[in-house]
């Protein structure tokens, strides 16, 4: 039984809402859309249950867990991953660079901190190539072979 | 510590800036488009195009083409050289990576083939697809479908619209579809809606009857059903449909959308082009409610409004035109396009807004001197510009040709920028009355060209200054100068005095000087208004931003985790399985996207893992070592744990 918060302040409705006013389609938008542990949220505006007239801010977290998946996804002879650990913190975390542009120039500048630390990725990136080392025998000989886990993925431009 | 600053300096900027700006649900919705609806004759046949973005994976990957079915979506053909039985021979599918779309032909329809279809990339049901409604009718008429667009984000939309000679007088209009009816866009008439001022523009084309609309920067609300037509819409006259989709393909170079320019000083606009190598007339025009006024283009031609205010550049190797605008005033605000006189050309905007500042550059606005006279035009440039390039060129109406001048940066290891001389000379000997004109002094850094300044050299004939003040007290309208410039405002308020001792530039500067101590007093207490301003907005902001951030919002998280979601997210894909016993190729794993009450799901799932299991590790162990033929039978028989081998082996694909 949490609580609603109900934002009132148009000023806050400005900047995140972009589209056209005549255009009366519902508009959500993405606030995470995190392709390595494949969990995307995204918010509107709905009337409140409580006040119709009021609106408040929904939020909708849809996440996609993996039951199959290793816990090194780079290596498929690791054991099955049993925890699958989610944190707002680490998906709301915006580590691209974003251009902004003081004084005329032209900058890059990262809005959030802590963004050194290595992501554990439950999923594969349909954009990455993955691949793994196997030991093959090939005339009494083993070697370190490379193969390739997305092929798709993979093919050179 | 950059960082924090950066941080910190983000919090300034206002709402608009693209940091607090979140993309739509479109955004993350499929990027597989396709027509909505498809209408196909019995016994005749119908062709599907579908788009895709044109990515690495996505070139490579399987395209599909299922119908769907109450727990999932079938096959009927796809690239990777499956065809269902009972579509042999009907059914195919093309590729066509670089047109960035794959077609699916489908022909002797019957009237059980219509239903809802699915065409897409990868694994069936994952998402990556669009879904198309097909109709089979007796006949003899079929709708026609709507045109469809498939549209880079921020790129124009070009569309063509031709009615006939009938039409050719009619009001021509541009609509978008929305659920109480189509809102007007643009229409022949000059009405353009606000929310596309600067952004569309429609022209008639040589046919009677045929125009054409772009609009620039299209974004993800752009997306939609729109109408062109020609009369009104819902009383007279005929549409044409056209369904727009936009895409996002990441590493593009895109135009910005905004540049500012400070008063006084100069903007430089990039418009990249297409890689059509035509050759046609490009321009560079300023947008008005009736069309776009030319100001520039390569043949030479520029606007009299414009005289030495205006060069184009053009660099064929980045595929990029550059123009330059000096001496910018107020009303230099708005809209300008890069357009193509050859339509298929891309074309593009940008919106240049004002704001107050110091230019970089400083220098004499205008120089007088008399024939036969040496003269130097100096140029003086702030630190920030100590290590780019620095010329001077002279301005004509096809171009600004550099012109030999000497930097006087002194050399050596002991001089920083502060100490020293930062100026460029440009020199004349003996100055010759063809030598009168514009003349620009410029930055240039890695290939960009940077601020300009323009000064304007007039030569008189022999002697005396009074005549010249008649002449020069009489302004001809090609000088363009603006009367709110600070610096140069030396020689034109002493023209207004009309007193003849004021002439020379030597005089008119003690003038200014003696404004000095006023403007000092006038200064300070414009900054200290401003930084009042400044002090409060922050507060404001911040105290906005403390409302809207994630701490109030704990308690509203709605969760949407059901149990069906555990049990069927499996990650084989449908394969085009020639071993698998049952005649139609189908779904292993459940189809979470395919049910009854579907609801449009977001690609986010099909862009993750499609196999990672031990299976996978030894079919890719064993289908190295192996020709695909011999794993086919191999993983069929022998291996019953792996239900469904992975298309790679099964295909070939290695």
């Amino acid at each position: 039984a949490g609580f609603k918060v109900f934002f009132l302040d148009p000023g806050i409705a400005y900047p995140v809402l972009a589209g056209y006013p005549w255009d009366s389609q519902d508009k959500e938008y993405v606030l995470v859309n995190n392709k390595c542990q494949c969990v995307t949220v995204t918010s509107k505006f709905v009337p409140s249950k409580e006040n119709p007239n009021e609106e408040i801010l929904e939020r909708n977290i849809r996440i996609l867990v993996p039951l199959k998946a290793r816990e090194n996804i780079s290596d498929p002879m690791s054991p099955l991953r049993t925890t699958f650990v989610y944190r707002m913190t680490e998906l709301c975390r915006k580590c691209d660079p974003v251009e902004i542009e003081l004084g005329g120039e032209i900058y890059q500048a990262q809005q959030s901190t802590s963004c050194n630390e290595p992501e554990t990725c439950y999923t594969y990136n349909r954009d990455k190539c993955y691949t793994t080392t196997f030991p093959f025998l090939h005339h009494g000989q083993v070697k370190d072979v490379k193969a390739v886990l997305t092929p798709a993925s993979c093919y050179a431009e | 510590m950059t960082l924090l600053a950066f941080t910190f300096l983000l919090a300034l900027l206002p709402a608009e800036s693209a940091s607090s700006r979140y993309p739509p649900k479109a955004a993350i919705s499929s990027p597989v488009f396709g027509p909505q609806q498809v209408y196909g004759l019995l016994n005749g046949s119908v062709t599907v195009k579908c788009f895709y973005p044109p990515t690495r994976v996505n070139r490579h990957d399987r395209k599909y083409w299922c119908r769907q079915s109450a727990t999932s979506c079938m096959t009927v053909v796809s690239s990777s050289g499956y065809t269902a039985p009972g579509y042999q021979g009907r059914a195919s599918i093309i590729d066509s990576p670089q047109a960035e779309n794959f077609q699916i032909s489908m022909s002797e329809l019957t009237m059980a083939d219509a239903g809802t279809y699915q065409c897409g990339i990868g694994v069936n049901g994952r998402g990556l697809s669009y879904k198309v409604s097909l109709e089979v009718s007796e006949g003899p008429h079929v709708p026609e479908g709507a045109e469809l667009f498939y549209v880079k984000l921020h790129s124009t939309l070009t569309v063509t619209c031709s009615f006939g000679e009938a039409y050719a007088s009619k009001r021509k209009f541009l609509c978008k579809m929305v659920k109480s009816g189509c809102h007007n866009i643009i229409d022949s008439y000059g009405n353009v809606d606000k929310y596309y001022t600067g952004r569309a523009l429609l022209s008639n084309e040589d046919t009677p009857g045929s125009f054409s609309i772009m609009i620039t920067q299209m974004d993800w609300e752009d997306s939609g059903l729109y109408l062109c037509g020609a009369g009104v819409y819902g009383e007279s006259g005929e549409t044409k449909e056209l369904d727009v989709h936009v895409y996002e393909e990441a590493n593009v170079p895109q135009g910005k959308p905004t540049i500012f320019g400070v008063k006084g000083s100069s903007v430089t606009f990039e418009c990249h082009y297409g890689a059509l190598k035509t050759s046609t007339v490009r321009y560079w025009c300023k947008w008005r409610q009736q069309g776009c006024a030319r100001i520039i283009d390569s043949s030479g031609y520029v606007s009299n409004l414009y005289e030495g205010r205006v060069a184009m550049y053009d660099n064929p190797d980045n595929k990029t035109m550059t123009i330059i605008l000096n001496q910018l005033k107020d009303s230099d605000k708005g809209y300008y396009w890069c357009m193509a006189e050859d339509k298929k050309e891309q074309q593009s905007s940008t919106e240049l807004k004002i704001i107050d500042g110091e230019p970089g550059l400083k220098g004499k606005k205008e120089v007088e001197v008399q024939v036969g006279s040496r003269v130097d035009l100096t140029c003086s440039y702030p630190c920030k510009y100590y290590s780019y390039q620095k010329y001077w060129c002279k301005w004509s109406s096809t171009s600004c040709t550099p012109m030999p001048a000497s930097d006087q940066r002194q050399p050596g290891p002991d001089v920083t920028c502060d100490t020293d001389n930062k100026t460029v000379i440009l020199s004349f000997a003996s100055v010759a009355k063809t030598d009168e004109g514009w003349y620009w002094c410029g930055v240039k850094h890695n290939g960009i060209f940077g601020e300009t300044m323009a000064v304007y050299l007039w030569v008189t004939e022999g002697s005396g200054a009074s005549h010249n003040l008649e002449l020069l007290g009489v302004d001809p309208p090609s000088r363009a100068e603006p009367p709110s410039r600070a610096e140069g405002g030396f020689i034109p308020q002493g023209r207004a005095y009309s007193d003849a001792g004021v002439q020379s530039p030597a005089d008119s500067e003690s003038s200014g000087e003696s404004h000095g101590p006023n403007t000092l007093v006038l200064s300070l207490s414009c900054v200290g208004a401003v930084l009042l301003i400044l002090v409060t907005a922050f507060a404001v902001f911040k105290y906005r931003q403390l409302k809207r951030s994630d701490l109030v919002s704990v308690g509203s998280y709605r969760t949407n985790i059901s149990m069906s979601d555990f049990e069927s997210v499996k990650e084989y894909s449908a394969s085009n399985n020639a071993c698998m016993k049952e005649s139609q190729e189908t779904q292993i794993g459940g189809d979470e996207f395919v049910t009854t009450t579907a609801t449009p799901e977001s690609a986010a799932e099909t862009k993750k893992a499609k196999r990672s299991s031990k299976e996978d590790a030894d079919l890719a162990y064993s289908a190295f070592l192996l020709t695909s033929s011999s794993i086919a039978q191999g993983g069929c028989s022998g291996d019953s744990a792996a239900p469904a081998a992975s298309p790679s082996s099964e295909e070939g694909r290695i």
